[in-house]
């Protein structure tokens, strides 16, 4: 039996070989630094860096450091890990597919029936993880009618191409000759570009366009539903979403849905706080916001907080310099535990 | 016959102490009425030597005196040593669970973290893993404590208990 850590890229390694090989794993991009490995931990093997400078600057070293020494590879911190930046694999299987481990019951779910693909929760997403894919109908089905020039009165003014708010007319401008004595040798109307705004028509000197409205004149070119239709789907990251709940708040039809793992409550000293803004930057959830001072190097007002997309897990308390935040985690949610000591650790990060 | 050894230059090389294991996990065995097919099988030997050792024969009194020396030190002794003569955990914990006078009984505790080190670290693959908790089989026990010795958390508790005779299924 033998432990050896390897760190790559920040990336940390720690593996045992014996009856039976073990290997955890730690991915430094996806860590926040919120401690919650380092609290669990039931050796003390893991410290997590202090975040101060990290939130602000690209640092060398990982973000925690594993001690190989100490660490048994039990895998309780993959197991409470809330970024998936921690995972422990037995003879080459993860132990978030074996039930004997417990996981954080924590989803987050977009129904492709209900959503319109808007693509709100593809910009909020903290962590970048949504990807909405879309395909618009074709814009020229959805217009209501097209225009026709009578080139025969046409005087070649440009006044229509000139004016068209869409880049839909084109005019072939030439120099007259005594062959062909006039300004233009042909126009044209692009209806992929042209939205029927009639502009055109109204500016035309001579009256040579004229409007073919498809719903008054030819009912059968009525606008069908069909071609309206948006189609599209949404792609979320399991190993980056996080589970913070703004795809849901922000969806205007209801069509995410969030379940998050802990619950708790977040305070802050509002005398103590400097205005420093580690805890914005820390924030994996874009919780945190201080509305903008009215001029910079004055500090900055109310911290602002919402609730709404936190997951509790203590990031920014850890980051504060003046520890002027305290989270509280009041409930955790679990798949079933049925070792007790592993139940205890579990309660442990509760405060 | 590569399992007898004829000491004829009076040094005793590891192998021989091999032999002289085997030769005492074959008495015993024999004690406990397994044939001589059966001890063949359990031990690994080929049935003529298992016939050769149970006569006396092919095997020096040597290697049969080193071998009781190995067998009665203390347990963890006993069983690193089998292991470095043989390099093979399989035939360590036979000859270990075979040769082995004493008993032990084993409980963990809840604060076990089911890190699976001292799995890892039994050499009689005694202990098993079950919903994130060690479960020792006090059968296998040899009583090398080296699993209580690393527990991380001090969750392993061994006794040894009075020897009632009956050493469970090898």
């Amino acid at each position: 039996m033998e432990t050896t850590e390897t760190i790559e890229n920040k990336n940390i390694s720690v593996q045992r070989t014996g009856a039976e090989e073990r290997k955890l794993q730690f991915k430094d991009e996806l860590c926040t630094a919120c401690g919650l490995c380092e609290k669990i931990c039931p050796v003390s093997a893991i410290e997590v860096e202090p975040t101060g400078a990290m939130a602000t600057t690209e640092q060398e070293s990982s973000k925690v450091d594993i001690n190989e020494e100490k660490c048994v590879l039990c895998g309780m911190c993959a197991c409470i890990c809330p970024y998936n930046a921690l995972d422990m694999e037995i003879e080459g299987e993860s132990i978030k597919t074996m039930e004997a481990y417990p996981k954080l019951i924590k989803s987050a779910e977009i129904n492709d029936e209900t959503c319109i693909y808007c693509k709100a929760c593809e910009t909020a997403c903290p962590r970048d993880a949504i990807v909405i894919a879309r395909e618009l109908p074709e814009r020229s089905k959805l217009v209501t009618g097209e225009i026709e020039i009578d080139k025969e009165t046409c005087i070649d003014c440009g006044i229509c191409e000139e004016m068209c708010p869409a880049d839909a007319i084109t005019m072939e401008h030439k120099q007259p000759t005594s062959d062909s004595p006039t300004v233009s040798s042909d126009i044209n109307v692009d209806k992929d570009k042209c939205v029927y705004c009639l502009v055109c028509k109204k500016a035309c000197p001579v009256d040579a366009i004229t409007a073919v409205c498809r719903q008054c004149s030819y009912g059968e070119y009525d606008i069908k539903p069909e071609d309206a239709e948006i189609e599209g789907s949404s792609f979320i990251d399991d190993e980056l979403c996080v589970d913070c709940g703004w795809c849901q708040e922000i969806c205007p039809v209801d069509a995410a849905t969030v379940e998050k793992a802990f619950e708790g409550k977040i305070t802050y000293d509002q005398e103590t706080c400097q205005g420093c803004e580690t805890c914005v930057l820390a924030c994996p959830c874009n919780v945190l916001s201080f509305p903008q001072s009215a001029e910079s190097g004055d500090k900055p007002e109310k911290l602002h907080i919402d609730e709404k997309y936190c997951i509790y897990c203590g990031a920014c308390e850890k980051a504060c310099p003046v520890n002027a935040i305290n989270v509280e985690r009041t409930g955790i949610k679990t798949t079933p535990i049925k070792s007790k000591s592993w139940e205890k650790a579990f309660e442990s990060v509760k405060n | 016959m590569g399992e007898s050894v004829i000491n004829t230059h009076g040094v005793i090389m590891p192998k021989h102490i091999i032999s002289g294991l085997k030769f005492l996990a074959a008495v015993e065995l024999r004690k406990k009425s397994y044939t001589q097919r059966e001890i063949a099988e359990k031990l690994g030997m080929d049935r003529s030597t298992v016939s050769h050792y149970l006569n006396g024969r092919n095997l020096s009194w040597n290697s049969i005196e080193i071998a009781e020396v190995i067998v009665n030190l203390c347990p963890r002794d006993f069983s690193t040593l089998t292991y470095s003569l043989l390099k093979d955990r399989e035939k360590t914990r036979t000859i270990v669970k075979i040769c082995s006078n004493k008993k032990f009984e084993c409980d963990v505790k809840n604060s076990c973290i089911g890190c699976g080190v001292c799995a890892d670290t039994c050499f009689m693959n005694a202990i098993v893993l079950e919903n994130l908790k060690a479960q020792i089989d006090s059968d296998w026990c040899c009583g090398c404590m080296m699993c209580w010795e690393i527990c991380p958390t001090n969750s392993i508790e061994i006794k040894e208990v009075e020897d009632d005779g009956n050493n469970g299924n090898y």
